[in-house]
């Protein structure tokens, strides 16, 4: 238990810095000063003694529930994760809760900006398809799904971004998708405000900050260990750094596409990347 | 895993400090002093050099208060400071650890 709670607290620590860290990067490409690294871990914080108002348009049990099931399954992905190395189709599953969190939460909220949101949502689970693409061919190449067990594999026989890059490639798709103000980060569309949390303030704010943070190092965190292999902690702090910078700089420069772009990209580069593996598995 | 939360804890506990001091310091609307700051810049290599090679989890807990006490500064500050104390902890870092 305190294992847990231990690792939850770093993952949100580390990944409200690596936020930071990507505000600040994507600022400096721009050529702003850019906040202070700190500051999306203050922001979360302050939410959290903010006053909370509740929009009368609202489904109240979801637009509140909705939020501590958000915190809840990226704590689950510390414990599937960091914490125990169990199975990578909990993780997956995990990912497609939070799809389902991101389209509930904009429904639930009453605001036409949550609403498009939601919709958008929907149409963006075709990340998931590259992901579950990645995960099947990890599966293919190791023959397993445990963590743990893909970790001694590349322990064994080095890391898989060497065996399947293409499948590297379609899995950084993935956290290029989550990070802020990517190009293919439809449901956040400043055209919809803040999407779907537009209307969720203070301490529901909070915990939404919360597990943002939280899933963003869980997610480097997973691809890091499926395919650079056995790491100690500074292996994992420079790969996180490393691609939080390489995602600030490409989400600095591009600009979002619309839905439809954003689907067809994906699915495309997560097609091709998949036959691409696939042929120099069996070649 | 405790040891690495203490350093993430002195770590954001030195930024918030190194941000509050800074804005106390230097209140003007856009970043009047561009010079290097020498007392930030001792701060930052003991910090960092503590951080990384001190091997104890108090001094590099010290450390990354330090550290992050100059990296927290008001953006525009201790960023020379920060570049500086981190190449001299890493070039420590790789003498006793690869040259050894």
């Amino acid at each position: 238990m305190a294992d847990i709670l231990i690792n939850v607290i770093i993952a949100f620590l580390a990944g409200s810095l690596l936020l930071g860290l990507h505000r600040k990067i994507m600022a400096r490409v721009q050529k702003r000063p850019g906040p202070p690294i700190i500051q999306h871990l203050l922001h979360s914080l302050k939410f959290f003694f903010k006053e909370t108002a509740f929009p009368k348009t609202v489904s109240m049990p979801f637009y509140i529930g909705i939020v501590f099931i958000l915190a809840a399954i990226w704590i689950v992905g510390v414990i599937v994760g960091p914490v125990t190395h169990d199975s990578l189709l909990i993780l997956f599953g995990v990912y497609a809760v939070y799809k389902i969190v991101e389209h509930n939460s904009g429904s639930s909220s009453g605001s036409p900006y949550g609403k498009a949101s939601c919709v958008r949502a929907v149409l963006s689970a075709a990340t998931e398809l590259p992901l579950f693409a990645a995960v099947v061919l990890v599966y293919l190449v190791t023959g397993s799904m445990n963590i743990g067990n893909i970790i001694s594999y590349q322990a064994a026989n080095g890391p898989l971004v060497f065996s399947i890059p293409l499948a590297a490639i379609m899995f950084f798709l993935l956290l290029l998708s989550k990070s802020p103000y990517s190009p293919f980060g439809i449901t956040k569309d400043k055209a919809l405000i803040s999407g779907f949390e537009t209307e969720h303030f203070g301490f529901l704010r909070g915990f939404i900050m919360f597990s943002e943070s939280i899933s963003w190092y869980v997610m480097l965190w997973v691809f890091l260990t499926l395919f650079f292999g056995p790491l100690n902690v500074v292996g994992y702090v420079i790969g996180m750094i490393v691609i939080t910078f390489i995602t600030g700089f490409i989400n600095a420069v591009t600009p979002i596409l619309n839905p439809n772009h954003s689907v067809m990209s994906q699915i495309t580069i997560g097609a091709i990347c998949f036959v691409g593996t696939v042929l120099m598995i069996l070649i | 895993m405790l040891d690495y939360l203490f350093y993430l804890l002195t770590f954001v506990i030195g930024s918030i400090l190194g941000l509050l001091y800074s804005y106390k310091l230097h209140g003007e609307p856009y970043v009047a002093d561009s010079s290097l700051d020498i007392k930030a810049l001792i701060i930052s290599v003991v910090g960092w050099v503590l951080a990384f090679n001190s091997g104890n989890v108090i001094l590099g807990g010290i450390g990354f208060l330090l550290a992050g006490f100059v990296m927290g500064e008001r953006p525009g500050y201790g960023r020379k400071e920060t570049a500086i104390g981190l190449a001299i902890a890493i070039i420590i870092y790789l003498i006793l650890h690869l040259m050894m």
